[in-house]
């Protein structure tokens, strides 16, 4: 296959899962929708399961296990965020587990989310609408409004451009990264489908996949701890 | 002439800077590593952060030069 017939075939590939009969295809649902429906469902039934019939006294060993572990990744999470955003710790380790569980979907055999651009899209403006309405509550809307021109009047225009800039680039950087290893990916197969692709599979699928969530909540822990100071 | 090809490949060059700062971040986590061995997990954890954060741009490039060939 020609290398740039495979790359139109990853990229521009008709993406629609489910056609519903009215609206014209506007409201068809897309393939990555119904992926994330299944790492929903995944996340939920694994959640329930490792919470199930917690007790105050003679824990078990997976009830200390799961503690240890909310604990240490709150205090990761919590430590970027600062003492006054602390209070959005739980949306931030929320989307850590949704985007690394959906980085590593791949390994199941389904197509990554964060692969489609709406994804990590909307994804970002989540986290920026997160950052500015941290801002708000903190500050006051006139707070807000007089950050902009903070530390000189000078800057104004580039902290405006920065309300755009910030969830462009993280979006990119997401969607980027999870493409450029699917390209990598198929271009690897090409060349050996046998032995070749496994090392590579796990360093793009598990170690770049998982490194990729930790940046994008890392980046937006910032922006919050940056805003609420 | 269809020079479309070529000005992907020169949004690829982007990926220099990345080669170069990911090269120093990881000289210098070198030196602090060998001169502070008990150090090494948060600096590793550091360096790889930062790594992800120098290798955007490389993605950027990338991004542009998927967008210059496609549309």
């Amino acid at each position: 296959m020609d290398i740039k017939e495979l790359l139109r075939e990853v990229l521009l590939k008709d993406k629609t899962f489910i056609h519903l009969p009215f609206g014209d295809g506007k409201y068809d649902i897309y393939e990555s929708v119904v992926v994330m429906w299944i790492i929903m469902a995944i996340i939920l039934v694994v959640l329930l399961i490792l919470t199930r019939d917690f007790k105050v006294h003679n824990i078990s060993k997976r009830q200390a296990a799961i503690e240890s572990f909310v604990v240490w990744i709150r205090k990761i999470i919590g430590g970027s965020l600062g003492e006054k955003g602390e209070r959005y710790t739980d949306y931030i380790v929320s989307v850590l587990l949704f985007l690394g569980a959906a980085n590593m979907i791949g390994l199941l055999g389904f197509i990554p989310p964060t692969m489609d651009i709406n994804v990590t899209a909307a994804l970002a403006l989540m986290s920026i609408t997160l950052v500015e309405v941290a801002a708000i509550r903190e500050k006051g809307p006139v707070g807000w409004l007089k950050g902009f021109a903070k530390p000189m009047a000078i800057v104004l225009p580039m902290n405006i451009m920065e309300l755009a800039i910030r969830p462009l680039s993280l979006c990119m950087r997401l969607f980027g990264n999870i493409i450029g290893a699917t390209v990598i990916m198929e271009l690897i197969k090409m060349v050996l489908p046998v032995v070749l692709p496994v090392p590579f599979c796990l360093y793009f699928d598990i170690f770049d996949g998982l490194i990729q969530a930790y940046v994008f909540v890392f980046l937006t822990s910032l922006y919050i701890n940056e805003a609420v100071e | 002439m269809d020079l479309t090809a070529l000005g992907a490949a020169i949004a690829v060059f982007t990926g220099i800077g990345a080669g170069i700062g990911i090269g120093v971040a990881t000289a210098k986590a070198t030196d602090a590593v060998a001169r502070q061995p008990e150090a090494n997990g948060k600096i590793m954890t550091l360096l790889i952060t930062g790594c992800a954060l120098a290798e955007a741009t490389a993605i950027y490039g990338f991004i542009v030069a998927i967008m210059i060939l496609f549309t």
